[in-house]
């Protein structure tokens, strides 16, 4: 027996079996009491939060999920406006090249027009002019007739 | 014993249990070391439990975590090795855990009374369980659940002789269950207990000693969590058996 008085164990202390019924009798209120514990406060409250947990996860996926399709949405969107986007610019690039040639052509057209209007100008200046010379010559030799028929007949007179 | 020698050793002291109220001799009721380090482990699983998880936080603080890290290590465990029929004895399983675990880790504080070192605790506890399991066994599967020991997977002509291993097996669980964690949580303590004698009677040379219970108390620390877990992972084990017989 374990002497609780001179405070020396004899042999060990675990196989003094009058001890026994005192160990079992508080072990059996403390596992009742430890259970009772476990049970109504560290079950529900551990689950509670391990719920909540759970269903922000679950939802921050699900968001997660929405916003990935939205972006796969976007994207095929972004695709398809450059798609559309090229081929506008394709067609710009051809309609503007067959534009350049034709005001190229008219350009040309014009320009023709406008130096043969030109060249006509300047011909009937020319004529105006080469006119206006023969008459200026005439009344030079006329001038000159006169005054040699002066000279000569003013040379006898005189 | 009562003689003083020259090394004033008493490493079993420490399990002597005493009446600390009511008197001197010990009756079945008297409130003993024992019921007050059951008292102050119930108090400190209630703080880290309850008072730990007060705020039900979401990102957990440091006392939740703990709380946290326990609760699912022993849920995890459960499903893993019985299964999600386990589940059903979570609360039970989680209750021995805790139990065993916080008296364990107290009984490493000085001057503290280890209650996981009495092989009637631990025998109570083996015993409920060994209990509680055969009967889940049979109510679950009738006299199926006999057929834990006719293992139909060896040859017929062994069959019998491992029947009678089995069933001897069987029956030494609780012993083994029981004895495993006392006798582990005896003999860490005694050691210390008796290096710490060394340290008081070699004077100057104490260092070494002291240097030993260091590293032994160091070694405890570990042992305490793992045999904590080993009861626990059996219990499973020996809950798995009564679910399934069949192997």
């Amino acid at each position: 027996m374990a002497s609780t008085s001179d405070n020396s164990a004899v042999g060990m202390p675990q196989l003094d079996f009058s001890t026994f019924p005192n160990q079992i009798f508080w072990l059996a209120i403390f596992c009742i009491v430890l259970f009772a514990i476990v049970k109504f406060f560290i079950i529900p409250r551990m689950e509670d939060i391990f719920a909540n947990r759970r269903k922000i996860i679950d939802g921050n996926i699900a968001k997660a999920e929405e916003i990935r399709l939205r972006v796969d949405e976007i994207e095929k969107k972004i695709e398809e406006e450059l798609q559309k986007a090229k081929s506008q610019c394709d067609e710009i690039m051809n309609t503007s090249g067959l534009n350049i040639k034709e005001q190229m052509a008219s350009a040309l057209e014009d320009s023709k027009i406008a130096t043969s209007q030109l060249i006509s100008e300047a011909e009937g200046r020319l004529k105006e002019l080469r006119d206006g010379s023969e008459i200026a010559i005439e009344k030079i030799s006329e001038e000159l007739a006169s005054d040699i028929m002066k000279k000569i007949t003013g040379e006898k007179q005189g | 014993m009562e003689k003083q020698s020259a090394f004033n050793i008493h490493p079993m002291d420490q399990f002597i249990i005493d009446p600390i109220l009511m008197g001197e001799s010990l009756e079945w009721y008297s409130f003993t070391n024992q019921a007050l380090w059951m008292l102050i482990s119930l108090a400190c699983i209630s703080f880290v439990f309850i008072y730990g998880s007060r705020k039900h936080q979401l990102v957990p603080g440091r006392l939740q975590s703990v709380a946290e890290l326990m609760y699912f290590f022993i849920r995890d465990m459960i499903i893993d090795i019985a299964g999600q029929e386990g589940l059903r004895y979570f609360p039970y399983i989680f209750t021995l855990f805790i139990l065993i675990l916080f008296g364990n880790v107290l009984g490493l504080l000085p001057y503290s009374f280890t209650y996981t070192s009495h092989i009637a605790i631990t025998g109570f506890l083996a015993l409920s369980v060994f209990i509680t399991v055969t009967a889940i066994g049979f109510i679950k599967n009738g006299f199926g659940f006999l057929s834990l020991f006719w293992i139909s997977s060896a040859p017929l002509a062994l069959r019998p002789i491992l029947l009678i291993i089995e069933v001897i097996s069987y029956f030494v669980r609780p012993v083994s269950h029981s004895i495993r964690l006392a006798g582990n949580m005896m003999a860490g303590h005694a050691v210390i207990k008796v290096f710490a004698g060394f340290a008081g009677a070699l004077g100057l040379g104490a260092v070494a000693p002291i240097f030993a219970i260091t590293a032994v108390y160091g070694l405890e620390m570990l042992v305490v969590v793992i045999q904590a877990y080993v009861f626990t992972i059996l219990t499973c084990v020996y809950l798995n058996d009564a679910l399934h017989p069949g192997h």
